[in-house]
């Protein structure tokens, strides 16, 4: 890539199309672009698929491809169905963040599966590039609480099946840092050079409205000045902005880092590591998200996608969810199950007073999206 | 490389008087012609049609309303612009300090090496044998503040507490890209020097030139090429760099390609990043332009 772009940048001829293209664009296209709210199809019976539940697990052949965060490909994220759909082969495509899943989805990515978390369900919808959910086909949908399933529904349909979920709080070394009860330890200048935030617009500015009592489903310009103004200030106090788990577990077990906004997981794994870690109660209340799975709209391997889906709510899946990876499954018999005194201090199951206070993630709108995400490349920019 | 050969090649061609081999010259460069048109000019024009979006919403490759919503976005924030300035400037100063660091390994090699050439330029091209994204990790054990330089220093009692300011800010990105830009710098300026013939240098010293003469009289000006040619190689990709400046930048140490690349893979903002990226290319379109102004490789080459 390196040099052919010195190439390109040497010819006159790169500019020349792109005023090309410029024109063509002023000159065509009055019509805007299609929208495709339009709710979408419901679920085909595609003739390419095998008839409906009658066909025994171990007969059903074919493929599917699953769009996932890197590390839920390994088999014991999907271990029901691998162990009962001998014949079918799964492959894996990876997107590491939700605007990457989205931007594959929407760029015409074939996976037939994909893996969005709340904040980002919204779009899928509107651009029409999810199919609906038939629940009536999943055997081990009456495992997951209503409370759940609910989060999988959009303008009143099941889009969505939920799967994994945790806290977002923060995470602190106790031997560097005596306590933490709010969102605003994050702006502490005590711990100058030792903060870690999450490298995401949207968690920035849904840590500003917790901690100033806004409606973060309803910010306002001035509002959103004052989260960048906020933030700007911010990142002089930190260390760095981590990007993935490892890296933050990576950079509080050495010590570089001593206070985090951070999911669960960082801090079952650091408990586990035996790092003193605390993980916060914020007055404001802790943030929760969840992960769900969803079928491309249109998809001619539906029904397997579905059997696919529904094995993922299996008790063997889900229990390695929690034991290795330390999140939430939504199969509320694994979660009923947990004995292990790590795991439950890091679900907080004997405490529901904190689940009671936590705050869920809301979906964000484009042009959410859009602001949120343009602010926190400006506060970056301006560095 | 390839700027180098460009640099050589172009004039000699516009001068050839029509040929038979014309045909074969057209042939040959197909190939390359075809590929570059597809994976390359192809991509741009739709990066640069994207650029002229209002957002991601609707099919794709579907006719839309162009507007200049991103370019007066990207245009009013003063950070951007500010950022664009930093980016150049730290390539100027990576393209500057590899450049010169090349410069005595590509002599070493070309003059003093003798036989055992080919076994140290294999041995400058090892490191190409593993992954950029290791080569910039290793750099992180270096500065971390457990890392090498620390331990060492720590251990021998020259400092007591570790020093922080070595990993995550611009000078670690300047590091680690100096780093990684030396080798590939060292090959245009081998290349050049491979032409010189070597009985100029006993010419010059038969004529009484002392060896720093030699070098300022004789080998430098032959070189000179080649030293351009390293220094934009290097210039170019580096304002727009990102991996880098990602892991051992922290948030001080962002580039402009860290913008671009947020917008793609962590805001769904094609637009805006299309938007950017055009404003990227022009700026170092031009400031090439410049660079080609103030240097006139053409007179270098002295044909």
């Amino acid at each position: 890539m390196r040099p052919t772009e010195s190439r390109l940048l040497r010819g006159s001829a790169g500019l020349a199309a792109i005023l090309l293209v410029a024109a063509a664009c002023t000159g065509g296209a009055s019509t805007g672009p299609t929208s495709g709210s339009e709710a979408t199809p419901p679920p085909s019976e595609a003739a390419a698929t095998p008839p409906p539940t009658d066909t025994p697990p171990d007969q059903v052949t074919g493929s599917l491809n699953v769009l996932d965060w890197s590390g839920y490909d390994q088999e014991i994220f999907w271990q029901d169905f691998k162990n009962k759909y001998k014949n079918v082969t799964v492959t894996f495509d990876f997107g590491n963040s939700d605007a990457e899943q989205y931007t594959k989805m929407k760029a015409g990515s074939q996976a037939d599966i994909f893996h969005p978390y709340t904040g980002w369900l919204q779009f899928y919808v509107d651009e029409g590039l999810v199919a609906e959910i038939d629940t009536s086909k999943l055997k081990n949908w009456d495992k997951v609480p209503d409370s759940f399933k609910k989060i999988g529904q959009i303008n009143g349909k099941q889009y969505f099946v939920p799967w994994d979920w945790g806290f977002t709080s923060i995470l602190y070394r106790t031997d560097k840092v005596s306590s933490v009860d709010s969102w605003s330890a994050l702006f502490d200048t005590k711990y100058k050079g030792h903060i870690s935030m999450w490298d995401d617009g949207p968690a920035a500015v849904t840590v500003s409205s917790y901690i100033h009592g806004w409606d973060e489903t309803a910010i306002t310009d001035a509002q959103l000045a004052q989260v960048k103004t906020e933030w700007t200030d911010q990142a002089k106090l930190d260390k760095t902005y981590w990007g993935g788990e490892p890296d933050l577990v990576q950079s509080m077990a050495s010590g570089d880092v001593w206070l985090a906004y951070a999911w669960q997981g960082a801090y079952a794994t650091l408990l586990g590591q035996g790092v003193p870690v605390a993980y916060a109660n914020p007055k404001e209340g802790r943030n929760s998200w969840v992960g769900v799975y969803g079928i491309r709209a249109n998809d001619p391997n539906y029904d397997l996608a579905l059997r696919f889906l529904d094995e993922k709510l299996g008790t063997l899946t889900g229990n390695n969810l929690v034991t290795n990876y330390y999140y939430g499954s939504s199969n509320g018999e694994v979660m009923a199950g947990i004995t292990d005194p790590t795991l439950k201090t890091a679900f907080s199951i004997d405490d529901p007073s904190i689940l009671q206070k936590t705050n869920f993630t809301p979906n964000l709108t484009a042009a959410q999206r859009d602001a949120w995400t343009a602010m926190w490349t400006e506060v970056k920019a301006s560095q | 490389m390839t700027a180098g050969a460009d640099v050589q090649q172009r004039p000699a061609n516009a001068r050839r008087p029509p040929d038979p081999r014309r045909r074969s010259f057209w042939l040959l460069s197909l190939p390359s012609t075809v590929a570059l048109a597809l994976f390359l000019v192809v991509p741009l024009l739709l990066m640069a049609a994207l650029s002229f979006r209002a957002d991601l919403s609707g099919q794709l490759l579907a006719p839309f309303a162009p507007t200049l919503k991103q370019y007066q976005a990207a245009f009013a924030s003063e950070g951007y612009w500010r950022l664009l300035g930093t980016s150049a400037l730290i390539a100027l100063g990576v393209a500057a300090i590899s450049t010169l660091l090349a410069y005595p390994i590509a002599f070493f090699l070309a003059f003093r090496a003798g036989r055992r050439a080919t076994i140290y330029l294999i041995l400058l091209l090892v490191p190409f044998w593993t992954s950029y994204l290791l080569r910039v990790m290793a750099w992180k054990l270096m500065l971390g503040s457990e890392g090498v330089i620390n331990s060492v220093l720590l251990g021998t009692g020259i400092i007591q507490t570790p020093l922080d300011a070595l990993l995550y800010n611009r000078g670690a990105v300047v590091v680690t890209l100096v780093y990684v830009w030396i080798p590939f710098a060292t090959l245009p300026i081998l290349a050049a020097m491979g032409r010189i013939d070597d009985r100029l240098h006993d010419a010059a010293a038969d004529l009484y030139a002392s060896p720093w003469q030699q070098l300022r009289r004789v080998t430098l000006p032959l070189s000179l090429p080649g030293v351009v040619a390293a220094f934009f190689m290097v210039f170019i990709p580096t304002v727009g760099e990102y991996v880098t400046p990602l892991l051992v930048g922290g948030p001080s140490g962002t580039m402009f390609g860290n913008i671009i690349q947020d917008f793609f893979t962590r805001a769904a903002n094609w637009p805006l990043g299309s938007a950017l990226s055009m404003v990227m290319l022009g700026a170092t379109l031009a400031l090439v332009m410049v660079g080609f102004r103030v240097v006139q490789p053409r007179r270098l080459i002295g044909r």
